[in-house]
């Protein structure tokens, strides 16, 4: 029987590109996952917690490892072992603390000999680290070798603040930003837990006084509607966020409690 | 019957055009509603990435083909114009007839692409409309003009014959130019999500839209994808010329058939020596532009894929020299040339095994103790780039020396110049291979930052030694003394599976660098500007991008042979009544250049 160009054609084709895709799936598969924001404002770290944390964003967000080596002469950027107590060394009156948070948001300030200028600013797009998240880097960082000192407020207040990459439409909630207070304060009994500027106090909850910095208004709202959804932060118990909160109150109350929220910058 | 065929002809243009504006003039209004739409929605069953990746490829790859094939097809009309051989004219007919096919097909695809960014993904669409609206006018009157001017060029090219012709060839170049256009115009879309510009940090245009245009990857994607476009379009025509060869019935058929995909094949390694530059620059410029967007893609989640693509080309440069030693069988006088093929496919099988040299291996535990290591003692060395640019380009030298012994298999040159001139083109290949070979070598005992410079002299190498071996090859060998004529459609058949073989492996490649541009955004819509918040913004392994892309090939070209094939229903019979009587290839010699 003659098999038809056609057929014989296709057949040809079909065996190339089986051949590709075999071999593209025999190789190893490495999927590449948008990173996880972490938040640790207000929360009650241990320096053990904050450097595991910061481990994970050396690791995965902060893409440091593409070009820098733990205990192995990298080409592209320094040895990080022992940075926790180098980098006391680097610039004259500078202590290690500051150096490497200088080295995280002004790479250019000082370049290691023998390397070049290539580290992004960690703050700004497109890795775009948060203020938690460059405070437990550096906690990690300092842990090489040094000793972990950093606190929150060592990080500039100003880091991190076009993190999320912009273009998103600027999002207006219909609410009261007053009546949501009152909601704070009362009905939502928000104030038994958490601390927003100048009312509540109580350390239960993370501290919001800047949440609207830090956190998207869609985290927000998923906060009140479904806090499970959006996981804990670290350092506080999981599971004492009122599950019904957003049942519990009015479409208007939530909205303006919304409005409240995103008022803390 | 007559007036029922124009009017066929005719309703691809309105359709065309159809398409276009429903597209067009839609754009603002829902660009509009989409600001109050959610960010995203997703499509049934196989969800909104998937759907855009798919017909995003499917789009491309038919736009790279109308697109590349009007190229040269506008320089074999003008060859056959100027040398009055009627067999160029028809040749040129044939791949625009190819061309016009995929016409409304390319049209469709496009305005299906956008209906799934605005209706999928409308935050998106808005970002890019707030930026590039002002280009959207300009795309929609430059898509008008081509596709006018496409249809006048190939119905009118009985009506624009004999005098009249260089109006006729005018249009070709005019398509061209027009194509191109588009080409750039929507590839500033496209690099502006790699490389945005112009913008501030919350991503709102800073002042004039060309900045935004005008980005790190516009030029050298717009350059890339031109040259791309023509070895696309060579390796389909080819392909098609193949399979019409295989299916032939006469020897007539058989002969004229080999020809045309020897064109197409001739055209597309023409194009493809080349194209590797064109990727040093856009890779260089990627670099420029972030430098963790370059580790990442040579060195981070995709640097497999760079193995992937080794082999992919390695396959291509295999096959263009396989089919071009097969074809000198058919070229008399072609035996003294036999004895170089040994050392040639030597060359090009040692580059291949070194540039698919994965840098770390796949190992266990075990076999990395006994290594000492991730990186093998030996092959480790080759891979680095150090080693793959090396061999690279010696493949490149060794492709084009294929090629300058095909072109002159049954010529020997008159000139009295001719030693000299041959030794003055074998010295210069000698020392371009010593220049790629010596720095490869060097870039091993320097720092990355200089060894990246490197590859700079080595293309500089390469370049030079292809410009001057031929702009000795061509004043030595006119003239000539013939050996005999071209046997075309004595060739080997399975010289045209290898035609097959290039246009499935450059349309794969094709998908694979389509996944690797966008993979590199990451979890970006535009890097570092707009993030990609959909529960899709994985970017996948190479297993499934490869099984998207099989799957997408496939499509393609069942799309393609469905078209050709509706294309060829309306052809039938038709041949000698509109001035396009296929020629009579058999015998005839010269054909080659």
């Amino acid at each position: 029987m003659r098999v038809p160009v056609g057929v014989k054609a296709s057949l040809f084709a079909l065996a190339i590109m089986g051949s590709y895709t075999y071999f593209a799936n025999s190789i190893p598969q490495i999927e590449s996952k948008p990173p996880q924001e972490l938040s640790l404002e207000g929360g009650n770290v241990t320096p053990a917690q904050l450097v595991k944390a910061g481990e994970e964003i050396y690791k995965t967000k902060g893409t440091c490892e593409i070009c820098h080596r733990i205990g192995q002469k990298g080409t592209r950027a320094p040895d990080l072992a022992g940075i926790g107590s180098r980098a006391a060394t680097r610039k004259p009156g500078m202590s290690a603390k500051a150096y490497i948070i200088e080295s995280l948001l002004q790479p250019s300030a000082y370049i290691v000999e023998g390397y070049p200028p290539i580290m992004p600013a960690v703050d700004k797009p497109p890795i775009g680290l948060n203020r938690s998240e460059l405070w437990a880097l550096t906690a990690f960082l300092e842990s090489l070798g040094g000793t972990v000192d950093v606190k929150l407020d060592d990080i500039p207040k100003t880091a991190g603040a076009a993190a999320g990459g912009g273009a998103a439409p600027e999002l207006k909630i219909p609410g009261d930003p007053k009546s949501g207070e009152q909601v704070f304060a009362g009905k939502g009994t928000c104030i038994a837990c958490h601390k927003a500027g100048k009312i509540g106090a109580s350390p239960v909850g993370p501290d919001l006084s800047q949440i609207a910095r830090i956190q998207t208004p869609d985290y927000i709202m998923k906060k009140i509607l479904d806090p499970a959804s959006v996981g804990t932060v670290a350092g506080f118990p999981p599971n004492v966020m009122p599950k019904d909160l957003g049942t519990r109150l009015t479409a208007r109350e939530y909205t303006d409690l919304v409005a409240f929220l995103l008022t803390l910058k | 019957m007559k007036g029922l065929g124009v009017a066929r002809r005719w309703a691809g243009l309105a359709l065309t055009v159809l398409v276009a504006v429903v597209a067009l003039t839609a754009l603002p209004a829902i660009a509009q509603d989409a600001a109050k739409e959610p960010a995203y929605r997703s499509f049934p069953v196989i969800g909104s990435r998937l759907a855009v990746w798919g017909v995003a490829q499917l789009h491309l790859n038919f736009a790279a083909f109308i697109l590349g094939c009007p190229i040269f097809a506008v320089i074999i009309e003008i060859i056959g114009w100027r040398t009055r051989d009627e067999r160029y004219d028809w040749l040129a007919h044939e791949f625009v007839k190819l061309t016009f096919a995929a016409f409304s097909t390319t049209a469709l695809l496009g305005a299906f692409l956008l209906f799934l960014f605005v209706g999928y993904y409308p935050k998106f669409w808005t970002y890019m409309t707030s930026i590039f609206f002002p280009t959207y006018g300009v795309y929609a009157l430059l898509f008008f003009a081509e596709t006018f001017i496409v249809y006048l060029w190939y119905y009118g090219w009985d009506w624009l014959s004999g005098p009249r012709k260089w109006i006729h060839v005018s249009l070709g170049v005019l398509s061209n130019l027009v194509g191109t256009a588009i080409l750039f115009v929507a590839n500033s879309w496209v690099t502006f999500m790699i490389s945005p510009a112009g913008v501030d940090e919350a991503g709102a245009l800073k002042g004039s839209v060309w900045a935004a245009i005008n980005n790190f990857t516009w030029m050298p994607i717009n350059i890339h994808r031109l040259i791309a476009n023509i070895v696309f379009g060579g390796t389909i025509a080819a392909a098609y010329s193949a399979f019409r060869f295989l299916s032939a019935r006469t020897d007539e058929e058989r002969a004229r058939y080999d020809w045309m995909g020897y064109v197409g094949n001739f055209v597309a390694l023409s194009a493809f020596i080349v194209l590797p530059f064109a990727g040093y620059w856009l890779g260089r410029e990627i670099y420029a532009f972030n430098q963790t967007m370059g580790i990442t893609m040579m060195g981070g989640f995709m640097s497999w894929l760079w193995i992937v693509q080794a082999i992919l080309i390695g396959v291509l440069f295999l096959g263009f020299n396989y089919y071009l030693w097969l074809g000198m069988e058919r070229i008399p006088g072609s035996e003294r040339y036999r004895k170089f093929v040994p050392p040639m496919l030597f060359i090009l099988t040692i580059g291949f095994i070194v540039w698919a040299t994965p840098r770390t291996l796949v190992v266990t535990l075990d076999e990395v103790r006994a290594m000492g290591g991730t990186h093998h003692p030996v092959i480790g060395f080759f891979g680095v780039m150090s080693a793959k640019n090396t061999v690279v380009n010696l493949m490149i030298l060794t492709t084009f020396l294929s090629f300058v012994l095909y072109r002159r298999a049954n010529r020997i040159s008159v000139k009295p110049w001719a030693r000299t001139g041959m030794a003055v083109q074998w010295a210069a290949l000698f020392v371009a291979a010593a220049i790629v070979v010596f720095y490869g070598v060097y870039g091993y005992f320097v720092e990355s930052i200089v060894r990246i410079g490197f590859s700079v002299y080595q293309v500089l190498a390469v370049l030079s030694c292809i410009l001057i071996v031929m702009a000795i090859d061509i004043p030595m060998f006119k003239g000539a003394r013939s050996t005999g004529t071209i046997r075309w459609g004595t060739i080997a058949p399975r010289s045209q599976y290898v035609l097959i073989l290039l246009a499935v492996t450059f349309t794969w490649l094709m998908g694979l660098m389509g996944f690797a541009r966008s993979g590199i955004r990451q979890h970006w819509h535009v890097f570092g500007v707009l993030r990609d918040t959909s529960a899709e913004a994985v970017t996948p392994a190479l297993g499934y991008a490869a099984n998207v892309i099989t799957i997408v090939t496939i499509v393609f070209f069942a799309l393609v042979t469905f078209i050709f094939w509706l294309g060829g229903l309306g052809e039938k019979g038709k041949a000698g009544a509109h001035g396009h009587a296929a020629p009579v290839i058999a015998g005839a010699s010269g054909g080659e250049d």
